[in-house]
Parts: C-alpha cells; sequence; structure tokens
C-alpha cells in the first residue's frame, strides 16, 4: 500500500468543507499537492451534483478524474445533504466503499451531538483519529 | 492544437488582416478592423455580380441562393501550420491589408509594404490592401492606378460601411473563382499533399499503386475541403465519400480520419443550430469513429515523435461543444474529461494550454463553473510558467475568472454577489436574529485552503504583471480573510507587498477590498446624556414633553414598551432603535478596531463613512499594536437636515483608501459564532463579545438650543449633614446656536422634596435665553434623612433637577437636562429621646403673684446668657420642660439652638441659649413649655370620644411640636435643623394633657402688706392665698394650707411647730366661681429665720365629669385632690 494518495473532504450542504484530512500512506507530502488534492475535490462537486441525482446509489465510485487521482463520493441522505469525497489513486473499490460506510457512521454520530450545529466544521479530534484508523484499514 | 475548435472551423476562410504603412492609431485600427469583421458570413448571392465564370466551375452543386462564404479574420496574421495541406482551412487564403492614410503619405510604399508582407503567405490566394481617410492628393495619385491600393475616401460611417461590404463581396467573389482555378488544376495535374507524418523514405518506398491511391484519395480529401470552403457542402460531400473509400483501401488512416471529420462538416453546414436527435447520433457515430482513426494513426514507432494527440483532442473538443447542452452533460464530461487526460500526452505546453482552455470554456458553457474554475487555473500555472509580464497578465486574467468560482471575488463590479449578502444582512438588520441557516448560506463554499492558495496566485501573477491595484486588492483579501492560516512571517510579508503595491500607485487610490484593520460598531454614545437628551414635543401642548421618552432617569419602563407584547419581537423589528442627531453639534460614534496579525497596524486616517452625504466627518489616525483591539471615537458633524446614515469607516492603511462596511463584519461574527469561519477576530485580540445591536436609524434634526450646567463650586458632591440646609447655584449657559423660548423646571428621583426653594421665577424671567447668554438659578436643598439603606448605598440619592427646554421652531425636537443635584447627606447630629419634665422650682412669695409670661425686659437679660435663669420670684410656675437627648457621632462640633416659635409667627421667636455638642458626646437639651397651656380648661376638649381626643391631642403635639424648631450649625458654613417630630411625638404622646392643660385650680400665695417683699423672723406677715377657678363651672371645695421648712417637716402643726398662725389654715370652705379668683387671707409668725415652703390643696367637693377625667380617677367616689405649686419664702433673722 506504500505510495498511495488519498484525500478526504465531508462537505457539508452548503458546500462549505467541514472535515479535511490527508490520507495518503505517503507521509511527507507537498503542501502544493495536498491544494491540488483539494481542488480536484472542489471541482468534482459539479458533477457530484448531478449525478447524484440520477441514482439511488449513495456510493458514486469514479465520478471524477485528473490525471491519474479519481474522485469517489458517498452521498448521505438528501436532508443533510452532506457528502464524502475521497480523492484516490487506488482501485480497491470495497475498501472505499466499507471506508464511506464506516465514516458515514461516525459523522452520524457527531451530528447526534445535540451541541453541534449541522454545517460547521468538525473539529472532534476522535474523530480525525478514527477516520484516520479507517484509512489504514481499508485503503 | 488551436484554440476555439468547432464543427464550422472546417467551412471558414482564413483572412489574415495585416496593419501596413505608417503605425496606426490603435483606436482607427480597432474601428476599421470591426467594419471589416463583422462581415464573417457572405452570402454566395449577394456576390453573383462580383462573379464570372472563366470556365465551368467545379462546384457543380453551389447552392447561390442558400449558401454563403465564412470567413475567419485573424488579425495581426498567423504563422503557417504544418498541417496546412491536411486541412486546407488553416491555409491563410486572403490577405487583407490596412492602412491609416493620414500616418502613411506615399502609396507607393505602402504598396511596397503590402507585398513584402504577403511574400509570408505564400498560400495566400488573394490579396487586398484598404486604405483608410486619404487625402486628395491620395486620392488623385497616379501611383495607384494598378488599384492594388483601394481606397475608402472619407465619408459617414454608413457609407464606409457599405463601402466595406461591397469590397468584401468582391473579396468573397475573387476567392470563390480562385478555389475553382485551384480545383481544376488539382483535378488535372494533382498535388503532393504531405502531412509532417509522411516521411520522405516511407512515401516513396511504398508499392506504386498504392501511393497513387492514397494520393488521389489525399487530393480528393482536399478539394472536399475547397468545396466546404467554396460554401458547397453537397460537392464536399461527393469528394469526402471517395476520399474515405480511397483512404480506408490504403489504410491511410489519418487522412481517413480528416476526410470523415470533413463529411461530419459538411453535413453540419448550415445546420449546427438544429437539434435532431438523429443527426445528432450521426455526428456521435462518425466522430467516435473519427477519434478512434486518430488515435490508431499515432505511430509509436515515428522517429520523429510527432504526435497526431492534438488532433484527436481537436475532434473530441469539437463533438463536446456539438453536444455541449445540460441534457448531454454527462457524455460532454466525460469526452472533456478524456480530452483533459489526453493533455499528459501532449508535449508542447501552449497546446495543453489551449487544450485547457477549451476544457474549461466548456465546462463553462455547461455551467459546471467549479470545474471551468479549476482548469482555468490550470490554465493561469502554465502562464505562471512561461516568464513573461505578458502570460503573468493573461494569468492575473483568467485568475480573476475563476475567483467567483472560489467565491474571493472582489467587490468591485459584483454587484449580483454583493447582493445576496446586503439582503441577508437587512433582514438581520430588522431581526436581530437571523436564522441559522441563512448565517451559514453566508459563508456558502467556503473552501479556504483553496481559496488562499488562489489569491496568493492571484497575488503572485499580478505583482509580476505589473498591476499593483489588483495585487494590493489580493493581499488585502488574503489577510483580510486568512489571517488565522497565516504564520505571522506570512502575515508580515503580506502586509509589505501591499505597502509595495501601495508605492505604485497614486496617492488617494481606491480599492473596493478593504483590508485592515476590522471596524465594528461599538455604540453611539452623547457626551454627557442627561445634558443633550432630545424630546420630541407633541405639538399645540402645554407640557409638550409629557408623554415622550426619556421621562425617568430610568432606561427602562414598562410603559414605553410596544403594547403588543405576543408579538413584541416581530413587531420590534421593523423599528430599529431612532437616534436624532442636531445639525451643527459634533457627535461621536464608538468603533472598535482590531489588528489580529502580528504586525505593527499604523492606520493613516479613519473616518466615518457617510453616504446621505449630510455628515462632516473627522479622520483619525491611530496604531495598533500586534494582536490588539481599540475602542475609537469618531466624530463628525452633521451638516444637513434628514437621515444620516453611516454603513461604515473610510479607512486609509497600506496606503490606499478603503471603505470597511460594518455589515460585513458583522456578518463575518455571525459566522464565527457559528463555527464556520475560522476566527473572531475581535475575540483574538481580547475584545468581548459585544451584542450585536441593530445599527439605529439616524436622522439629523434642525439645530436646537443646547443648555449646559455647570454646578457653582465644582461637580463633587457636596457633603451635608442630616437636615442640613444649603443652597447650590447653578449657571445654564445656551450653548446651542438657537434661543431657549420654552423652559420648564421640575424635580424628580429620589428625594426630590429634599428640595426646599426652586427658582422657578428666575428661570422663566432669563427667556428667551439667547446663544451664549447664561442664567444663574439657585436650588435651595434641605438634607433628607438617612434611611438604613442609604447608608449602605450613597448612589443615586441626589434629586434631579429636570429642565424641559424648546427653541422658537415649532416642529422641531425640545430637549431635556437633567442636572443630578448632587448631594451626599452623611449622618449629622442624632435625636436620642425626648422626655416632659415635671420639674417644681418653687417661686417666691411676693407682694404680686408670679406672671404667667415673663416680661420683655427679663427675657432680653436672659439672652446674653448661656444658662436658663429661672426668676426666682416665678419658679416654676407654669412652666413644663421638654428633655430632648442628643448625640453627635461626627467629627465636628455641633451648636444647638432650640427656638420656639410662639403662636402667630417667626417674629418674636423665643431663642434658648446655644448648646455645643462636641464629637462623640451626647448633650440634653431643656425645652421650656409654658405657653402652651391653654388658659381655660374646657368640657369641649375632654369630653369627647376617644378616638377623636387622640386625633386632637396629635393635632395639638403636631402644633407644639411644629413651635419647636432644633437648629444646628457646625463648622463655618453648615447649618440646619433637626427633625425631632417623630421622637417628640413618642415622648408627648402620655403626658400631653398636662402640658396642655391647666389645672383645674391655681393657688398662687401672695404678701398682703407693701413695702419689700423681705420677710424677718418674730414678726407676723400677712399673706393671702388665691385660688383660681380655671373650669367654667363653680367650684366647691376644702382648702388646706401648708407650711414647711427646709426638712420638709410640717412646721405649723404637730409638736416642733415653729410658725404661728393666725386665720384658718385647714379645712376651709371655698366656692370660686367660674374663671373667677377667690382669697383667703392668713398671717405667719416665723420663729426661726430660714427657708420655707408654702402650699395650697384642695378637695374638690361635688366635681364633674369634667374634673374627674381631667384627675383621671377612676371610680365616682375617689375624691379629687388639686395641689398647687410651691411657693417659697425666705425668712431672714429679726433686724
Amino acid at each position: 500500500m506504500s505510495g498511495t494518495t488519498a484525500c478526504f473532504v465531508i462537505v457539508s450542504r452548503n458546500d462549505i468543507p467541514i472535515y479535511e484530512a490527508e490520507l495518503g500512506s505517503s507521509a511527507v507530502r507537498k503542501e502544493e499537492a495536498a491544494h491540488q488534492h483539494q481542488f480536484i475535490l472542489h471541482a468534482a462537486l459539479d458533477i457530484v451534483q448531478d449525478v447524484a441525482w440520477t441514482t439511488s446509489a449513495m456510493f458514486l465510485k469514479s465520478v471524477d478524474r485528473f490525471n491519474d487521482l479519481v474522485v469517489s463520493v458517498y452521498v448521505t441522505a438528501v436532508i443533510i445533504h452532506t457528502r464524502l469525497m475521497l480523492l484516490h489513486d487506488s482501485r480497491n473499490e470495497d475498501g472505499i466503499k466499507s471506508f464511506f460506510q464506516e465514516v458515514h457512521e461516525l459523522y452520524i454520530k457527531i451530528l447526534l451531538n445535540p451541541l453541534y450545529l449541522p454545517g460547521s466544521r468538525v473539529t472532534s479530534s476522535h474523530f480525525d483519529t478514527k477516520v484516520r484508523a479507517l484509512a489504514r484499514k481499508f485503503l | 492544437m488551436e484554440p476555439d475548435v468547432s464543427m464550422e472551423t472546417g467551412s471558414m476562410i482564413r483572412v489574415a488582416v495585416l496593419p501596413v504603412g505608417g503605425p496606426v492609431p490603435p483606436d482607427q485600427l480597432r474601428d476599421y478592423v470591426s467594419m471589416l469583421v463583422r462581415h464573417q458570413q457572405v452570402a454566395l448571392s449577394s456576390i453573383s455580380s462580383f462573379y464570372m465564370e472563366h470556365q465551368k466551375s467545379p462546384f457543380t452543386n453551389q447552392p447561390w441562393e442558400t449558401g454563403s462564404l465564412r470567413f475567419k479574420f485573424m488579425v495581426g496574421g498567423s504563422p503557417p501550420s504544418p498541417w496546412e495541406d491536411f486541412q486546407s482551412n488553416r491555409k491563410i487564403l486572403a490577405v487583407v491589408g490596412i492602412c491609416h492614410c493620414p500616418s502613411s503619405p506615399d502609396l507607393g510604399l505602402v504598396s511596397e509594404q503590402f507585398t513584402a508582407a504577403c511574400k509570408g503567405y505564400a498560400s495566400a490566394l488573394v490579396e487586398r490592401c484598404f486604405a483608410f481617410c486619404p487625402s486628395d492628393s491620395q486620392l488623385e495619385d497616379k501611383f495607384n492606378k494598378d488599384r492594388r491600393i483601394i481606397l475608402f475616401p472619407p465619408s459617414d460611417r454608413k457609407t464606409q460601411e457599405f463601402h466595406m461590404l461591397t469590397m468584401v463581396q468582391d473579396l468573397a467573389a475573387s476567392l470563390l473563382m480562385e478555389f475553382e482555378k485551384w480545383v481544376l488544376s488539382a483535378e488535372s495535374a494533382g498535388t503532393i499533399l504531405k502531412t509532417p507524418l509522411d516521411s520522405q523514405a516511407s512515401l516513396s518506398s511504398e508499392e506504386f499503386i498504392k501511393a497513387k491511391k492514397k494520393r488521389l484519395g489525399r487530393a480528393q480529401k482536399t478539394i472536399g475541403d475547397y468545396c466546404l470552403l467554396a460554401g458547397s457542402p453537397l460537392d464536399a460531400n461527393a469528394h469526402y465519400t471517395t476520399a474515405i473509400e480511397l483512404a480506408r483501401l490504403t489504410g491511410d488512416v489519418f487522412w481517413h480520419a480528416g476526410a470523415l471529420e470533413g463529411s461530419v462538416f459538411a453535413l453540419l453546414v448550415d445546420r449546427i443550430d438544429v437539434r435532431d436527435p438523429a443527426l445528432e447520433e450521426e455526428v456521435k457515430y462518425r466522430y467516435f469513429t473519427v477519434i478512434q482513426l486518430y488515435r490508431r494513426s499515432f505511430l509509436p514507432d515515428n522517429s520523429r515523435r510527432i504526435s497526431t494527440v492534438s488532433f484527436e483532442l481537436e475532434a473530441t473538443l469539437r463533438l463536446a461543444r456539438f453536444l455541449c447542452r445540460h441534457e448531454l452533460a454527462k457524455e460532454v464530461v466525460d469526452l472533456l474529461m478524456g480530452a483533459a487526460d489526453g493533455g499528459k500526452s501532449l508535449i508542447d505546453a501552449s497546446d495543453r494550454l489551449i487544450l485547457y482552455v477549451e476544457v474549461a470554456r466548456l465546462f463553462g458553457t455547461l455551467g459546471y463553473h467549479r470545474k471551468a474554475a479549476f482548469f482555468s487555473r490550470q490554465v493561469a500555472q502554465l502562464y505562471l510558467q512561461q516568464d513573461s509580464a505578458y502570460a503573468a497578465i493573461s494569468a492575473m486574467k483568467v485568475l480573476s475568472l475563476t475567483s467567483k468560482a472560489y467565491h474571493i471575488q472582489s467587490k468591485r463590479g459584483d454587484s449580483n454577489s454583493g447582493a445576496s449578502p446586503n439582503e441577508a444582512k437587512s433582514t438581520h438588520a430588522e431581526g436581530g436574529k437571523v436564522h441559522l441557516q441563512s448565517i451559514v448560506s453566508l459563508f456558502e463554499s467556503q473552501w479556504s485552503t483553496l481559496q488562499m492558495v488562489v489569491l496568493r496566485e492571484i497575488l503572485m501573477s499580478s505583482v509580476r504583471a505589473g498591476d499593483p491595484l489588483a495585487a494590493w486588492s489580493a493581499a488585502a483579501r488574503l489577510l483580510r480573510f486568512y489571517y488565522p492560516l497565516i504564520t505571522p512571517p506570512g502575515q508580515s510579508g503580506l502586509a509589505s507587498s501591499l505597502a509595495n503595491s501601495a508605492e505604485r500607485l497614486p496617492q488617494g487610490t481606491r480599492c473596493a477590498d478593504p483590508a485592515l484593520p476590522f471596524v465594528r460598531l461599538h455604540s453611539f454614545p452623547s457626551h454627557h446624556p442627561s445634558q443633550t437628551d432630545i424630546v420630541k414635543r407633541t405639538p399645540g401642548k402645554e407640557d409638550w414633553w409629557l408623554g415622550s421618552a426619556p421621562s425617568g432617569p430610568f432606561i427602562y419602563t414598562p410603559f414605553s414598551k410596544s403594547p403588543s407584547t405576543g408579538g413584541a419581537a416581530k413587531h420590534h423589528n421593523h423599528h430599529p432603535p431612532e437616534l436624532t442627531w442636531v445639525v451643527g453639534e459634533p457627535v461621536h460614534v464608538l468603533v472598535e478596531l482590531a489588528n489580529p496579525c502580528g504586525f505593527d497596524l499604523t492606520v493613516d486616517s479613519i473616518y466615518l463613512s457617510a453616504h446621505s452625504g449630510n455628515f462632516d466627518a473627522f479622520p483619525v489616525s491611530l496604531r495598533l499594536p500586534p494582536t490588539s483591539a481599540k475602542v475609537v471615537p469618531l466624530s463628525g458633524i452633521p451638516t444637513g437636515v434628514g437621515p444620516v446614515s453611516i454603513p461604515g469607516c473610510v479607512v486609509h492603511c497600506f496606503g490606499v483608501v478603503t471603505e470597511h462596511l460594518f455589515k460585513d463584519v458583522d456578518n463575518l461574527l455571525q459566522g464565527a459564532a457559528q463555527g464556520l469561519v475560522i476566527s473572531d477576530p475581535f475575540r483574538c485580540c481580547g475584545l468581548g463579545k459585544v451584542k450585536l445591536a441593530a445599527p439605529p436609524a439616524i436622522t439629523a434634526a434642525p439645530p436646537l438650543p443646547l443648555l449646559v450646567a455647570h454646578v457653582v463650586g465644582g461637580d463633587g458632591a457636596a457633603i451635608l449633614y442630616e437636615g442640613e440646609v444649603r443652597d447650590i447655584s447653578l449657571r445654564l449657559t445656551n450653548a446651542g446656536t438657537v434661543p431657549v423660548e420654552q423652559a420648564h423646571l421640575s424635580f424628580s428621583g429620589k428625594n426630590q422634596d429634599a428640595v426646599v426653594n426652586a427658582p422657578y421665577e428666575a428661570l422663566r424671567s432669563a427667556l428667551p435665553l439667547l446663544p451664549g447668554a447664561e442664567v444663574s438659578l439657585q436650588v435651595t436643598v434641605k438634607a433628607w434623612q438617612l434611611s438604613p439603606a442609604d447608608r449602605r448605598s450613597k448612589q443615586g440619592a441626589s434629586p434631579l433637577l429636570v429642565i424641559y427646554y424648546a427653541g422658537p421652531v415649532a416642529a422641531a425636537p425640545g430637549r431635556r437636562l437633567a442636572v443630578p443635584l448632587q448631594v451626599s447627606v452623611s449622618r449629622g447630629l442624632r435625636f436620642v429621646k425626648a422626655r416632659l419634665l415635671s420639674m417644681e422650682i418653687p417661686a417666691r412669695v411676693s407682694e404680686t403673684l408670679p406672671a404667667a409670661a415673663p416680661p420683655a425686659g427679663e427675657e432680653d437679660g436672659r439672652r446674653g446668657g448661656r444658662l436658663v435663669k429661672i426668676n426666682p420670684y416665678r419658679g416654676s410656675w407654669g412652666l413644663r420642660l421638654l428633655e430632648l437627648e442628643l448625640s453627635n457621632p461626627t467629627d465636628e462640633g455641633f451648636e444647638v439652638n432650640v427656638v420656639v416659635l410662639p403662636e402667630g409667627g417667626a417674629a418674636a421667636a423665643t431663642d434658648c441659649s446655644t448648646t455645643r455638642i462636641d464629637r462623640d458626646y451626647s448633650a440634653r437639651v431643656l425645652i421650656p413649655l409654658e405657653h402652651f397651656k391653654l388658659p381655660v380648661i374646657d368640657g369641649s376638649f375632654l369630653g369627647k370620644t376617644e378616638r377623636s381626643a387622640k386625633a386632637e391631642v396629635d393635632a395639638c403635639i403636631d402644633s407644639l411640636i411644629s413651635k419647636i424648631k432644633v437648629r444646628w450649625r457646625s463648622g463655618r458654613s453648615s447649618r440646619g435643623e433637626l427633625s425631632i417630630k417623630e421622637a417628640a411625638q413618642a415622648a408627648l404622646q402620655s403626658s400631653v394633657m398636662d402640658v396642655l392643660l391647666p389645672d383645674p385650680l391655681t393657688f398662687g400665695f401672695r404678701l398682703r402688706r407693701t413695702g419689700g417683699a423681705a420677710i424677718a423672723a418674730s414678726e407676723m406677715v400677712p399673706l393671702e392665698i388665691l385660688v383660681r377657678n380655671n373650669t367654667k363651672e363653680l367650684i366647691k371645695m376644702d382648702l388646706t394650707i401648708s407650711c414647711r421648712d427646709v426638712a420638709g417637716n410640717n412646721c405649723v402643726d404637730g409638736d416642733n411647730a415653729t410658725v404661728l398662725w393666725a386665720g384658718v389654715l385647714s379645712a376651709i370652705g371655698l366656692e370660686v366661681p367660674p374663671l373667677e379668683e377667690t382669697a383667703h387671707g392668713f398671717s405667719l409668725y416665723f420663729m426661726v429665720p430660714g427657708e420655707y415652703t408654702l402650699l395650697g390643696a384642695a378637695v374638690i367637693e361635688e366635681a364633674t365629669d369634667m374634673l374627674r377625667t381631667r384627675a383621671r380617677t377612676e371610680s365616682p367616689e375617689e375624691p379629687i385632690f388639686c395641689r398647687g405649686s410651691p411657693f417659697h419664702l425666705h425668712v431672714t433673722a429679726a433686724v
């Protein structure tokens, strides 16, 4: 699994990134590259926006790509309409799907916190740790 | 790769447009070019008059009625492409020179230059040179005989345009004829058509037949291209079909693709906009083949490494552009993503640039703005890799196009995007509380990381491009919105790039994007709120100030609240608090400034920005240290009547003038409160949260008078002892520009009845008070008693002097001046208790009875002394003493003076002597109560019911006490009066009858002889007892006279009698008529000199009820005993 790239972002219904994480196993990477990853994910929102309405599936695999990087998205229920977006170069589809499902569960736990305003940033370090652990497990 | 490829490019004739001759002014050039460029399509029908058929046209199916020729004008020309043979539309087929005659007088020279310029375009079939604005001499120039230079004589625009149209039609006709010639020659002779793909070697090494067929196929394809350019799609299609067949046979994949592409062009001529699904399917089918063929034509072993990828990509882009509609978004996205992927294999950076530009454009057309922005940024990065100012300008422009998608656009000119926050804000201003979602929506699509990167790139590119304003704006946005994500050195770097940009800008440049500091509204204070209060006038009312807030010292009054409490919040929303400013009077607005960054911020000037135009603001300059915040008062003067709007501040900082709107910061803070924005700049600078108050609606009122109060002797509180009376002098000055016409003075607040004397008249007589005039008022205040609560807190206990005043204009509001009469009351002399003493000092027996009131002379004598002197001949006759115990807990000595006012006025007050009470000491003051006895004991007084008697008694006590004034003085100026009312009342309650009512009988003794009052022993002393009946009824009594010596022994009776007597001394039956006196004479003979006391006593017989009541007897059988005051007798030794 060495050298994989993965950038994970949770986007709220207002298109604000509420959680960002570089999950690639190549630990030290240039800041520039990280920016590029976010740029790709941001651009993919346009396509996700259209594709999400054409399918009932929550997991949209490889909706967008740029160069070798592929964007997969997990769209949550419509009211919250949060999108879990992963930029990756691995083709481990099942792993990505499981990763999304697990993170979605974690995110629901965050949502259930009465002090959390839906749509604001997720700042829980516990969440972060868990997400990174899931990334190691599945990606 | 070529930019702007579409299905139509195949049928466009390229015309190079070149300026020739002398320099053409840019405006003129633009004008001439625009005249030319509008003729992009020339109908075949319109050129028939210029067309001459020299031989039979090869374009057999030319649609003369419907067809047209299309031009693509390449201003400035373009270098020849190596792929010209493959796609004839890449050739420059005509050259048009543009000449501005005034700058190039020699037309011959122009002609030579033009010919030289045309040499560069070998493929050009037609050349024309248009010369504008020729002079008369040039029009007659004989060198221009060959008409190579077409002169456009100066005339009006319309004529020139018509002239131009004619010339373009002529050009089109010439081109058409040239195409015919070319096709005829190509058909007959055959031409060698090559592309960079074909190496010399490969062509010759192939079989002859195949090579010939290949050549034939390529020729057919090229003829098809020309047919297409000549506007004959049917002919083109026929040739393309042949070409496709031949290419397929010969395996000439590349040309096969080209021919197939051409057939699609031919199919789509004039039908681009037709939305025919069948046609679309056909185009898609053919194009996918085209793309496949182009891909196959790429030879990996190609020795020259010439790639056909660009053709594949162009074909992809063509198809994408053709399909580019939202319904087909998915297909277009797939095509574009494929094209973008293909970008990797492009070797030339400028090809990739074109590819990304086209991809971005197509995504933009599709409505995918984020995608478009993404590819635009890729374009910008490619530009930035080039090291030239022009590339940097391009990068900057492209990046600024992306700024909208990344929500970082400059405020300049984006009224649309500015509108939505404005609306949200306005609801906020009214609402006070915004729905959470709408706050969230303000921060939609805030990808701060991306925004920062893009802004940095804009900054970098504008610095490179030499656009200081754009650089300033980008740096300002970066610093303002992302300072928490930037390290302090980074912040300083941005600050210096702001300063550097500003150096290259002219002084006073304005920028729409504010930088630092953050400015927010703090409050609207007034200097002395109580002195400048503005009160609405109720027109036509004497008390115009009534019913208008503020009515008292309280901020909150339950009555001023809107009546509909149910919808209070909503109701309140539509009425932001109102604020009235007065024209010509300076006002202050407090704003908070925050510098959350790690460098020193110097604000060159900051002032309130007023959009209403009736406000002069005063600039202030200041310095904000790193991560600090300040509350700064900004001031200004309203200059005109009407509403004043203060939406923000104008700040001159980092060399550029910007406007900072309060609502922007409010939105930011809202976002910060919701965790949507990274940081609250004020909180991180240590300033607390300010409740977001709705900004008030400010109106400027016409000039009003302004009274300023000045308390003589300073504003400090006067320290008064309880009960102290003091005059407080006030000076009122009219500091306004309008006279005070009406003024009304009143007092309010706690202890307002402490004001003893108010200067109503003085104020009224001073009206009208002209501007600058002054009036002095004197208010007399008597310090109030401290209650236990007062002792704890002395705040707010002072009474308020309130003056409502107004100017001459009836419509203008009035004003309210509230001056607290600063009085601090401290504990003074305390009244401990009062007691009624019945002290008996016997009077001396003399020739007369003691007088009820002492003679005047006697009083005068008493006044000088320090002590109350008792007239020995009077004793305590008719006298009662009220003892007041006073204590002095203060630090100063008090002098107490008890004054008893006689009935009927203060003129002849009985003044007791002064008693001094030192600090921490108590003293008793005796008040003789001698004048209070009623002369007659009357049944009417006593024969009343318990209750009314009590009321009467109370009234009596009140009147009694009100006559007693305990006045004191202390120190040099403090003087006052002690309130003894309650205490004295308690003391007197039980014994009031004794104080007030006379006894029924009064006994008096007097000498019955004349010639001195001296009495010697051993001599017969004739005496007389006088019994006075104080009632209105006859009293019968049994009178007894007793005489006692110093020891109190009866010296008349008994064994040791030392006094002999003559006459009756006991059991004397007397009847005294009402209000009359009866005398009874007797004589005493004193054997021993010394002091003796005579005492009269009587037992009243047949007493009436009234007497019984007075005597307080319990049973009717009880005898009523009446006893008089004792009298002294001083018996001297016998001479």
